[in-house]
């Protein structure tokens, strides 16, 4: 009977006007793995930023192995034996190996960094997990992969009872997540409390005992691994009752050739790509994180460059041959980012919509914009995408998740796109949200645009594709008709030819 | 990395709230020019002739130099860059011309000279920044080493005076006591201000300042737009340069003295203008020239210290840079 | 696995050492004289102070940001420390070290006004540059002060060039020491690769940055020390274009202006040396003064481009190689 690691009581954590956490209650136990389950949003980074002492939860308690921990500061965190496995590792590139483990924490003899001991301690430490790189390699010399190694080991040092692994397989290769769940192996018999949060089920199914799947702030359910399906769990993620529901009427036909690109490369990223996409219908570019969708759209668009390849559109009824700059001009762009990317985030709503149309607005000989059509064109797509807003000139930054994804659409409706590119649109947005956005690809499709729907949850992407595409490693592997299931298209994603 | 997202009821009381509650932004803004009201107040108490008409053309006619570069400048740090070369420009450029007209050029050609030359020093900054990526300060910096250097030579650390009357006459043309120069400030002033605030690139350039990779997602073309800004400000110091030259009956290196680069910062920054991009109009940067003029005027007239002058200059940039940072927050 | 060292790399972390060989043997194999020992010897000590006076502002920039100020901060305290040595008969003995301690302190104005209030850095140090020196210039009227009898006689024993060289060089190889094995210049350069990174592993990123503000009005006015025995004179253009040849050096020298990059030695030394020698190189040359700005100038902008060239390619994605990824499907 393995003791009780880690256990979390009823933790609730609010933002203004933000319930994130309700009173979340999660065991993990020691020499075991956790999954944390959940789609972006429903809590899981705010619950480990609790953990990690980033955060003051508003209500709650954690025990470790029994005792009550008072967490304010990741260095509390640290002294209770935590350590953090971070998404975006912590890694200093111009210091080498030793000096990225030992930055804090350095040995010193009169003052000076003893470089002997310090060395020899990080080659220690990296032995533990099976690793002999050279403690003097500067860190900017190493995958992502090796990096990751470089944070567990550090994270190590502390003889950690807990550590947490956040997302840790988006930038590995085969033999890395190999070594990985090698080390989290090796971990587990030596009695540590393992965590594993990520949203990649197979990988919940390989290396955990138990999983918690979190929904909006609470725990809807989990349990032991063997006692759960990758249906089940999917359920407790979305919804159980949604699930039907969401799979509810697809797009239309497909109709004429929109776009067609062929022979595509982008040397180490992309290789070979070529595909179709016709118009009345959603394609779902599919597969694993890292696999090159989304480096795939920003290449076409002419965002990132490109070593080869021919695109061509069809333009008034004939096609025609585009340079990825130009394209534009018939495809409208959604990014996975909207925050970042994708709006002017202290600006008005009227000032976002019109931002891809400016020149359309400029309706006399003098370069100036027409403030009235201006106007216009943000009700127009205020009342057609149902945006909820006080009025045009509220900032986007204080909209919702999804209303500041309208607004990115309509930005481009205007420009009426023959193709539409839409990069993780539901990312973020709560259930209903989503729906919203779901109606509006469909109606895309039905008036006649070619939409390219790229999405890593397999719900998303499975309730609006007629077909899908699978990329894998930059390559395109594989077609799937609109009729795949689940299981199809996992196995296609993870290359299985 | 997600935060839980809010909830639509929610953002639309926040975008409520917010337009109403700006109490401490507002204050934040108008806090400057508050500061300001209160520095002109008292310099117009104490300085002999400061309420006459004559002192107010004064000020005018040293002030239309330093805020045509302040509206250039205003392009560039809006943009979110900098351009430390602007006065080292209006030297050089002032210099070939005069040296044009020297040699028996047409004053209306050595103008155009001058315009060009300005924007083209402009342009190679703008190359630089906007296509090598480089630091706009460093490179702004160097470009400042070259042409002062350039101007310096080609002067031989000589000014070059006797210039054709006819050039220095339409400079110094009066229109009822108001010199033409000023005039032509405000008119294009206004005109860049309309530009700025609605005509389609304009609204680029306000894009590409506050999300440059937003910009670039949505369509603009952010690459020209930032190179664009660096040209511009040099055509507005080829611009300065016209009026300088003539107003001075001369050109030389020194026409780029250290401090004037304080001037032109300190006039966008007084005017509004912010230095982290985004933010800020020509009129408010003019408008900042002028004021920054009228304080080291009312300084002169009160037999203040030039060197006492730098020093409250130097920290007024720093106040005024940090009540902008504030608001940031 | 780990990287194998190529040329680019190489290029990339030593470009600067073989720039400096190139204009070396260039001015050697052109001019006569050049390599003559009184040459050397002069060329060294010219740029000692120059390179000392550098130091504190490396460390400024190898955090990230930049400091404009060092010059004025310079003339500031020399000014006010000779001006009491002079009208007030300061002893020298306490009058250098005020010199030092002026400029510590000044550094800490920029630390607090930069790194607690939270100003941005460069427009911070260009209001310092022009109130500090408008203060001093104040202070002398903007007239030339001649320095205590002491000082001049002091500058002009025998071997007094190899005394500047040798204190240089101790003070050089003291301050790579504190970037290269303290627990200060490690977080220096931990900050400057990513200060957000630093701050969660523990580094005390303020703090640092604050002490990296005072190192470099200290290490100006260090190096200005040894500079004004050589000057005799505080004049009103002193330090006027300081801070832009110590950038030009550290940059040229291979520190980047985008932090986290560089060394004291051979970096700071290799860059400086290199500016120093191509101008007594030109004037070996017989070439005309007027070209010095440009030629400056231009090799600013060269190593500028260098720099931003680099970290563009350090920048970009790594790439993962061409390996399948499999994943075990659930049963």
């Amino acid at each position: 009977m393995s003791a009780v690691g880690l256990r979390m009581v009823n933790i609730g954590k609010s933002f203004p006007g933000v319930q994130a956490l309700r009173g979340v209650d999660l065991e993990a136990y020691a020499g075991e793995a956790l999954a944390v389950i959940g789609a972006n949003g429903a809590g899981k980074s705010t619950l480990m930023n609790v953990l990690g002492g980033v955060l003051r939860p508003d209500s709650g308690e954690i025990y470790i192995h029994g005792e009550p921990a008072e967490i304010h500061s990741p260095l509390d965190a640290a002294r209770y034996g935590i350590a953090f496995v971070h998404q975006e590792m912590a890694m200093l590139p111009t210091l080498t190996i030793a000096e990225n483990m030992f930055i804090s924490t350095f040995p010193t003899r009169s003052g000076l960094i003893d470089y002997r001991s310090t060395n020899e301690r990080s080659a220690q430490a990296l032995a533990r997990l099976g690793c002999d790189f050279p403690p003097g390699t500067r860190v900017s010399h190493l995958s992502p992969g090796d990096r990751q190694i470089v944070e567990i080991a550090r994270g190590l040092l502390i003889h950690p009872k807990i550590i947490i692994f956040d997302e840790p397989t988006s930038s590995l290769t085969r033999r890395e997540k190999a070594r990985l769940f090698e080390v989290i192996a090796g971990l587990k018999a030596e009695g540590v409390t393992v965590i594993y949060i990520t949203h990649f089920l197979d990988e919940v199914f390989s290396v955990c005992e138990r999983a918690y799947v979190l929904r909006n702030g609470e725990t809807v359910g989990g349990g032991m691994i063997k006692d759960l399906t990758y249906q089940g769990i999917v359920q407790m993620m979305i919804g159980a009752k949604e699930v039907t529901s969401y799979f509810g009427q697809k797009a239309g036909q497909a109709g004429e050739l929109a776009l067609k690109v062929e022979g595509l490369n982008r040397t180490g990223v992309l290789q070979d790509i070529g595909f179709e996409l016709h118009q009345g219908e959603v394609l779902g570019l599919w597969g694993l994180l890292g696999s090159g969708r989304t480096e795939l759209l920003r290449a076409i668009i002419g965002l990132d460059p490109i070593d080869s390849g021919k695109i061509t559109v069809r333009d008034h009824g004939n096609l025609k041959p585009i340079q990825p700059k130009d394209a534009m001009n018939w495809i409208g762009m959604l990014t996975e980012n909207r925050r970042d990317e994708g709006l002017l985030l202290p600006m008005s709503l009227k000032s976002n919509i019109s931002l891809a149309n400016l020149r359309g607005l400029v309706t006399s000989f003098w370069p100036l914009v027409n403030g009235g059509l201006e106007t216009s064109l943000a009700e127009k797509f205020v009342s057609r995408l149902a945006i909820k807003t006080s009025g045009l000139d509220q900032p986007v930054a204080t909209l919702s998740g999804g209303n500041q994804q309208k607004v990115v659409v309509g930005r481009w409706l205007e420009r009426n796109p023959t193709i539409f590119f839409m990069d993780e649109p539901m990312r973020g947005l709560d259930v209903g949200a989503k729906a919203e956005i779901r109606t509006i690809i469909t109606e895309l499709a039905q008036s006649g645009t070619a939409v390219l729907v790229v999405s890593s949850e397999i719900e998303e992407i499975m309730s609006v594709s007629n077909r899908y595409l699978v990329m894998h490693r930059g390559r395109i592997t594989g077609e799937l008709p609109g009729t795949a299931d689940k299981d199809e298209l996992v196995a296609a994603a993870a290359g299985n030819r | 990395m997600s935060t839980a997202e809010k909830s639509d009821a929610f953002s639309i009381a926040e975008g409520d709230r917010r337009a109403r509650a700006m109490t401490r932004d507002r204050l934040l803004a108008i806090l400057p020019i508050v500061i300001l009201v209160v520095v002109v107040v008292i310099l117009g108490i104490f300085t002999p002739n400061f309420m006459t008409t004559r002192n107010a053309i004064n000020v005018l006619e040293q002030a239309s130099a330093l805020a045509l570069m302040a509206v250039g400048m205003t392009a560039v740090l809006v943009g979110g860059g900098i351009d430390l070369s602007l006065p080292a420009n209006l030297a050089l450029s002032g210099v070939l011309g005069a040296l044009f007209m020297r040699g028996g050029g047409n004053p209306f050609i050595a103008a155009l000279i001058m315009i060009v030359s300005g924007t083209l020093v402009g342009a190679i900054n703008g190359y630089s920044v906007a296509y090598f990526r480089m630091i706009p300060f460093v490179v702004t910096l160097a470009m400042q080493f070259i042409a002062v250097g350039a101007a310096t030579w080609l002067t031989e650390s000589v000014s070059i005076a006797n210039l054709p009357m006819s050039f220095v006459d339409t400079v110094q043309y009066r229109l009822s006591r108001v010199p033409v120069h000023v005039l032509v400030v405000v008119f294009l002033t206004l005109v860049f201000y309309v530009l700025f605030r609605n005509s389609f690139f304009g609204r680029w350039l306000y894009a590409v300042g506050t999300n440059a990779r937003a910009a670039r997602v949505s369509g603009v073309p952010a690459q020209k737009v930032i190179f664009g800004t660096y040209a511009f400000a040099g055509m507005t110091a080829g611009l300065a340069a016209v009026i300088t030259v003539g107003r001075l009956m001369s050109a030389s290196a020194l026409m780029a003295g250290e401090n004037v680069v304080l001037d032109v910062i300190s006039s966008a920054v007084v005017g509004g203008v912010s230095i982290y991009g985004g933010v800020g109009s020509p009129l408010g940067a003019a408008l900042g020239a002028l004021l920054i003029t009228l304080i080291s005027n009312s300084m002169n007239m009160l037999r203040v210290s030039y060197y006492l002058t730098l020093v409250l200059k130097g920290v007024f940039i720093i106040v005024f840079v940090w009540l902008s940072s504030l608001r940031r927050r | 696995m780990v990287k194998k060292l190529n040329l680019r790399d190489f290029l990339m972390s030593y470009g600067f050492a073989i720039i400096f060989a190139l204009v070396l043997i260039f001015f050697a194999l052109g001019t006569e004289n050049f390599l003559s020992l009184s040459n050397i010897l002069t060329v060294l000590a010219n740029s000692a102070p120059w390179l000392v006076m550098a130091t504190g502002l490396a460390l400024v920039i190898m955090t990230g940001s930049i400091d404009i100020s060092i010059g004025s901060i310079l003339f500031l305290s020399l000014a006010l420390a000779n001006s009491l040595m002079l009208n007030r008969g300061l002893p020298v003995a306490i009058g250098i070290p005020l010199i030092l301690l002026m400029g510590a302190l000044l550094g800490s104005v920029n630390g607090l006004l930069i790194v607690v209030v939270g100003i941005n850095p460069l427009i911070t140090t260009m209001g310092m540059m022009f109130a500090l020196r408008g203060l001093a210039l104040w202070l002398t009227s903007g007239l030339v002060q001649n320095i205590p009898p002491a000082l001049q006689q002091f500058g002009r024993i025998g071997l007094f060039k190899e005394f500047i060289i040798l204190t240089a060089a101790v003070i050089l190889v003291l301050v790579h020491l504190l970037v290269t094995r303290t627990i200060f210049g490690r977080h220096v350069m931990a900050i400057g690769n990513n200060p957000e990174a630093a701050a969660r592993l523990g580094v005390r990123v303020k703090r640092v940055r604050f002490l990296t503000f005072v190192m470099s009005g200290l290490m100006v006015c260090a190096g200005g020390t040894l500079q004004i025995m050589q000057i005799s004179n505080v004049h009103p253009r002193l330090g006027q274009g300081y801070e832009f040849t110590a950038i030009a050096a550290a940059v040229v020298g291979g520190i980047s202006l985008f932090g986290g990059e560089g060394s004291i030695i051979p970096g700071l030394v290799m860059g400086g040396l290199t500016l120093v020698i191509v101008e007594n190189g030109l004037t070996h040359l017989g070439a005309s003064p007027y070209v010095y700005p440009f030629v400056r100038g231009g090799i600013i902008f060269l190593a500028m481009y260098a720099d931003a060239m680099k970290s563009r390619v350090m920048a970009r994605v790594h790439v993962v190689k061409d390996e399948e990824l499999t994943t075990t499907v659930p049963a």
